[in-house]
């Protein structure tokens, strides 16, 4: 991928930190680090280290690429797509398919509990976006999948083992070729993660199809129990939970007993 | 809204009767890729987020039926049209259209078939 020689570079920024920023890796302080260089109109690098190596892009105050060596980068194909004449809706799938990475990255440094070292001008990567994410749509949508995430932890997590299940017979069920793709390369020991780098696809995007595959019973989690514990993933309470709200997880036994 | 340089393809919606607000949604995250927006009463992020469950829920309906794909999807309530529709065929990639409308003032089958017409041009 193409984000090593970024991530080397960020690795040695963050090495010259000062101690009274080593250990500033809550995401809130982070979040107001980013709303600082938005409002200046920074253009730079901003370099992680810590739970991860990563890096955020700016330019002009918004985020034109970000990077983490715990998530797959972009394609290399991607940018000759982006690049070409094509028609809307294919152009839009080439925006998202260099900007879902983005997320991805940045997702992971806000979760990760990573070090941000001191912002400084940077050579911008070729990869990065032409139009840049503003920095609270940014945080918007990094908010709206850490919700997500939340609900799907009783079940799945990116480091959660899965294995395919053997009572099932998947030609019978119709899933996308996508959850195709992911589902083939399931094998001894498979993670999220693990299967994110294989198929160069998101780890987020992974984590939410290995979930539907669960719901699916294509696919079983180390220790889950689904009957007795279904944790179930909603986009609806993941986009208008306030700050502090707590998010469900809905047992079925106990919510049948309470029926009762 | 993610993408910045998508919003002006999303002109001729808003051109619709009745437009109150659309999106482009990603199914498969339920992240807004593209929007406009009319008013401001409604939460965009909910209204998406509703869309891709509906459009997903759906999906998963037409994999278990004798059906052919899900086309569109229209929800009625007392003031509003919701019309969700695939932007294309196959479901990788699942990018789908939400379209709200003011049901006071919009014609439901004209708005369908400008919708199906923006859709069809879209993906040309």
């Amino acid at each position: 991928m193409s984000q090593v020689p970024g991530l080397r570079r960020a690795r040695q920024l963050t090495a010259s930190v000062l101690p009274i920023r080593a250990a500033d890796g809550d995401p809130s302080l982070i979040a107001g680090r980013l709303r600082k260089l938005d409002a200046a109109g920074s253009t730079g690098m901003l370099p992680f280290s810590g739970g991860g190596d990563g890096a955020i892009y700016f330019r002009d105050g918004k985020v034109i690429y970000a990077e983490s060596d715990r998530t797959p980068g972009p394609a290399a194909s991607t940018y000759q797509a982006y690049a070409d004449g094509l028609p809307p809706l294919g152009r839009i799938m080439a925006i998202r398919a260099v900007t879902e990475p983005i997320i991805d990255a940045a997702l992971e440094l806000f979760t990760a509990q990573v070090r941000q070292a001191k912002f400084r001008p940077a050579r911008l990567p070729d990869v990065a976006l032409s139009s840049g994410i503003g920095v609270e749509t940014l945080l918007a949508e990094i908010g709206r999948r850490q919700r997500l995430m939340k609900q799907l932890s009783a079940v799945l997590t990116p480091e959660t083992v899965v294995s395919r299940n053997p009572h099932l017979r998947s030609d019978s069920v119709r899933i996308s070729a996508g959850q195709w793709a992911l589902l083939i390369r399931v094998t001894h020991g498979s993670t999220p993660r693990n299967l994110a780098w294989e198929l160069g696809r998101s780890v987020f995007c992974t984590v939410v199809d290995v979930y539907r595959l669960l719901v699916l019973r294509l696919l079983l989690a180390a220790g889950q129990v689904p009957e007795n514990g279904l944790a179930v993933m909603s986009f609806v309470r993941a986009a208008s939970l306030k700050k502090g709200d707590t998010m469900p997880v809905i047992d079925a036994r106990t919510a049948a007993e309470d029926a009762l | 809204m993610i993408l910045n340089e998508a919003e002006a393809v999303l002109d001729p919606v808003a051109d619709i009767d009745g437009f109150l607000l659309c999106c482009l949604v990603d199914a498969s995250t339920g992240m807004i890729l593209a929007s406009r927006k009319d008013q401001d009463d409604i939460s965009m992020p909910t209204a998406a987020a509703g869309a891709a469950e509906i459009a997903n829920v759906l999906s998963l309906l037409a994999g278990e039926l004798p059906m052919d794909g899900l086309e569109d999807v229209m929800v009625t309530f007392r003031s509003q049209l919701y019309v969700i529709r695939l932007m294309s065929e196959d479901p990788d990639p699942n990018i789908l259209l939400l379209v709200i409308l003011d049901r006071t003032r919009a014609n439901l089958a004209l708005a369908r078939r400008e919708i199906r017409n923006f859709c069809v041009n879209f993906a040309a």
